[in-house]
């Protein structure tokens, strides 16, 4: 059972409409090594799992990740709220806008739909937590590259927090594995 | 004898009585040093030992204080300290710790309440009316935010 809190774990606060930079942003929501990847990844690895802490540390950290769903698709939301025609034009979003308009989509920033091949549960505890770890790594690097090409620092800003979770969560999966 | 002297150069560089495998880190040790509440939602981590940014992408300042950042750095200390217990479930230190944060939490969000609205549906009990739909969601930002 789930209770939803009408908060986000961290602020966002973005001025600037950028739709350029939502749609690279949005394979975080929907893309390869997004948190609608991580959220569900972990929450269905929980079944199989034999020990009590590692059954914790899937549902807590599978949680959080869809918290982080949430603030991706707020960023991609408010990034895209207030464009002109003209803006989308120029920053080449017509193939987005013309299916989903200024809607938040689960898609990879090439357009691909979500899929549930990015991810594998295996029913098995090694294979799984060392897939967790490398998806962790995976997410990480994947805000590494958001920030590289990230000019907006109200955006930059929650980036930055979004990829210190990646770094928290794969020390827990790491201490968790030592821990069974 | 212990198994791991039977161990020849026939197995190779990793043992035949090394388990299957075990994806390894160095694990975290202890729940302290750790950052004050409002710096721990700033860094993203409450463990300055897990602070590690990309490059120099540090945050300018602490984040903006209201009522809701209040709230969601008290929140973040009890998050980060739940999923420390979970792999350190016998950190007496840490549950104590734990356990004053989810107290202060507790309080935060009452504040919060009483300012701004419901954060969970069920606080929507403590109003005069079905409050529960009307702003802030807060995916609109800031401005919503303020009542």
């Amino acid at each position: 059972m789930f209770v939803y809190e009408k908060k986000l774990q961290y602020p966002v606060n973005i001025k600037t409409p950028n739709p350029a930079m939502a749609k690279y942003i949005i394979s975080q929501y929907g893309g390869p090594d997004g948190e609608l990847s991580a959220s569900l990844r972990y929450l269905s690895q929980r079944y199989s799992m034999p020990y009590p802490e590692l059954k914790a540390v899937l549902t807590d950290i599978g949680v959080e990740e869809l918290g982080h769903l949430e603030m991706v698709g707020t960023i991609v939301h408010q990034l895209t709220r207030n464009m002109t025609v003209e803006q989308l034009e120029k920053q080449g979003f017509q193939d987005y806008f013309v299916d989903h308009t200024a809607g938040v989509y689960a898609q990879a920033a090439s357009g691909f739909p979500y899929s549930a091949a990015t991810f594998q549960v295996k029913g098995d505890v090694i294979a799984d937590l060392a897939e967790d770890m490398g998806a962790e790594q995976k997410a990480r690097v994947t805000y590494d590259n958001i920030l590289r090409m990230c000019d907006d620092p109200d955006v930059i800003d929650v980036i930055r927090f979004l990829r210190e979770r990646e770094v928290v969560h794969f020390q827990r999966f790491g201490d968790a594995s030592g821990a069974g | 004898m212990s198994d791991k002297d039977n161990c020849t150069y026939k197995e190779g560089p990793l043992p035949s009585c090394a388990p299957l495998a075990v994806p390894m880190l160095a694990a975290q040790q202890h729940s302290e040093p750790a950052y004050e509440s409002v710096d721990a939602l700033t860094k993203g981590t409450l463990f300055p030992g897990l602070d590690l940014p990309f490059m120099d992408y540090v945050a300018k300042g602490p984040v903006e204080a209201s009522p809701l950042t209040e709230l969601m750095a008290l929140d973040f200390v009890c998050q980060e300290l739940a999923l420390y217990l979970d792999t350190h479930p016998n950190d007496a230190e840490a549950f104590k710790k734990w356990k004053s944060f989810t107290a202060l939490a507790k309080e935060g969000r009452r504040r919060y309440n009483e300012m701004c609205g419901p954060v969970q549906r069920g606080d929507t009990a403590m109003f005069d009316g079905w409050v529960w739909p009307e702003d802030p969601w807060l995916w609109n930002g800031r401005k919503a935010g303020k009542k």
